[in-house]
């Protein structure tokens, strides 16, 4: 479905992905491990074209979309949820939910989209005349992780979803991750918590240095060689 | 002075400050959502008049239809302007789009001095006037007035209630998410910057059916529209109408007893008391 092949990028002139591979199946979970630093939120942007690809490409459900700016590849069904949310302040709750169907993708599906993010996450529906600047931190990243499902994608990318989070919200986090791809939805995570991710995971990558070191399944992954030395240093 | 002239000013204050209002929220539209202090407002506004101009003079366009004409040339320039002068530093430091903006209008300026030269002209045309008793109000002055209401009232409408609206707030509230919503953000910042061109074009030919104007006007209600934006906070449409009425207010006001051509000064004096005591504006703000 989403398929990575060589894939280089960086800031300025400092490169930070050295060339990354990795694919991620239909109606799977696959989480990206690695040290602070190994370049996981690059990985994300960069597919998602926040950050210019140098080189190798990006596969979109059989399609080119290496080079394509962000908005278009909404419109190709990826979306992201990134660190930091990013929501809209001084809009309301459904203002927000509703700017998330804007393309013509997604808008066909605005009704039965809204229905799914409120039952998902039905502290939304009361809070939909709120204000998003003035909802709690653990209900702005339920708002901005709904706001993405508004989109209508295939493939939802995202940013340590867990991070600053009170650790019951954290597992809510991933409960609500888990009912994702149980709604069909296939969804490649960026985390810091590890145990959590690859509870919930069904494939793992771990990313060191700007170089995908390793990838397979879950059980390949934890008891592999490979991340003990990533996160032991043994 | 008597109780008629005042009335009279404060009449007239209030229509004016509609349009000098109208104006500001072209300034306005463009710092909120593009963070761009736009310093070719002025030469467009300069723009607007000459383009009423040769649309009444040359053609015999009736002007308010000529309006409407404006504003479709305006959203037009302005989207050339965005792609030609402003599209590869908008993420670039504030200077470089201030010097993009300032070469913009010393263009206008320059081509504008050359083919009009720097004598005043004038709209030869009359709406006759309201009167009551010995007040006589110019039927520019009012239709002035009521055309810059109908278009900030569209203006809202348009931001609140139409999907390229909806999205024009959401660019100005944080771009990136703008994007990951699928909008095509440099296409908004386009038409942002299009719709506060043709504004101030549109507030321009206004001006111009009530003021004689040389290719040279543009600067003092530029500098107008910085204080209107200044008086009712960056960033806030409304308070750049309540902006522009106090300002019309105090002008025409205050010249009942000082001289027209003291008026910069006042307007200079109201900006750094209004930067010093409440930098937020008037109406708060950010």
């Amino acid at each position: 479905m989403l398929k990575v092949e060589g894939l280089e990028s960086g800031y300025g002139t400092m490169q930070v992905l050295w060339g990354a591979d990795l694919e991620v199946k239909k109606g799977t979970i696959t989480t990206v491990l690695g040290p602070n630093g190994a370049g996981k939120s690059t990985l994300l942007n960069t597919i998602f074209g926040l950050v210019k690809p140098w080189n190798g490409r990006i596969i979109l459900n059989g399609e080119d979309v290496t080079f394509d700016p962000p908005h278009d590849k909404v419109e190709k069904g990826l979306t992201i949820v990134l660190e930091g949310r990013h929501l809209f302040p001084s809009m309301t709750v459904r203002e927000n939910l509703i700017l998330g169907a804007y393309t013509d993708r997604a808008m066909e599906k605005l009704e039965s989209s809204l229905e799914l993010v409120y039952s998902l996450f039905p502290v939304l529906k009361e809070r939909a005349e709120q204000m998003a600047g003035t909802l709690s931190g653990g209900e702005q990243q339920m708002l901005a992780i709904a706001r993405s499902l508004m989109t209508n994608p295939d493939i939802v990318l995202m940013d340590e979803p867990s991070q600053g989070l009170a650790p019951k919200l954290v597992m809510e986090v991933f409960d609500t991750i888990t009912k994702l791809k149980n709604e069909g939805l296939t969804i490649l995570l960026v985390e810091q918590n590890v145990f959590a991710s690859l509870e919930i995971s069904d494939y793992a990558y771990v990313l060191n240095e700007g170089r995908i070191v390793l990838g397979g399944t879950i059980d390949e992954v934890k008891d592999s060689e490979e991340i003990k030395k990533v996160y032991l240093g043994l | 002075m008597n109780a008629e002239v005042l009335i009279d000013s404060i009449i007239s204050g209030l229509l004016l400050g509609l349009v000098y209002g109208l104006a500001a929220i072209g300034l306005n539209l463009i710092w909120g959502v593009m963070k761009v202090i736009n310093l070719s407002h002025g030469a467009f506004i300069a723009l607007g008049m000459f383009s009423i101009w040769i649309l009444y003079t040359s053609f015999g366009i009736f002007p308010y239809i000529g309006i409407i004409m404006i504003l479709g040339l305006g959203l037009v320039l302005g989207i050339i302007t965005y792609f030609g002068a402003l599209h590869r530093v908008i993420d670039a430091p504030e200077l470089s789009t201030l010097l993009a903006t300032f070469s913009v209008s010393l263009i206008i300026i320059g081509f504008g001095t050359f083919i009009f030269k720097t004598n005043p002209k004038a709209l030869d045309f009359s709406l006759g006037g309201i009167e009551a008793g010995s007040i006589v109000i110019l039927g520019t002055k009012v239709a002035t007035g009521v055309i810059s209401i109908i278009f900030t009232v569209l203006l809202y409408a348009f931001l609140y209630k139409t999907r390229p609206g909806k999205a024009i707030r959401a660019v100005s509230m944080n771009r990136t998410a703008a994007e990951l919503m699928g909008i095509n953000s440099s296409l908004i910042l386009a038409l942002s910057f299009g719709i506060g061109i043709a504004l101030a074009m549109v507030a321009g030919a206004l001006i111009a059916t009530i003021f004689p104007f040389t290719i040279l006007s543009g600067g003092g209600y530029e500098l107008k529209s910085f204080v209107i934006c200044v008086l009712g906070g960056l960033g806030s449409p409304i308070g750049a109408l309540v902006g522009g009425i106090t300002l019309g207010l105090i002008e025409s006001v205050v010249t009942l007893g000082i001289q027209t051509s003291f008026v910069p000064v006042l307007e200079f004096a109201l900006l750094v008391a209004i930067l010093v005591l409440k930098p937020s504006g008037l109406l708060g703000g950010k």
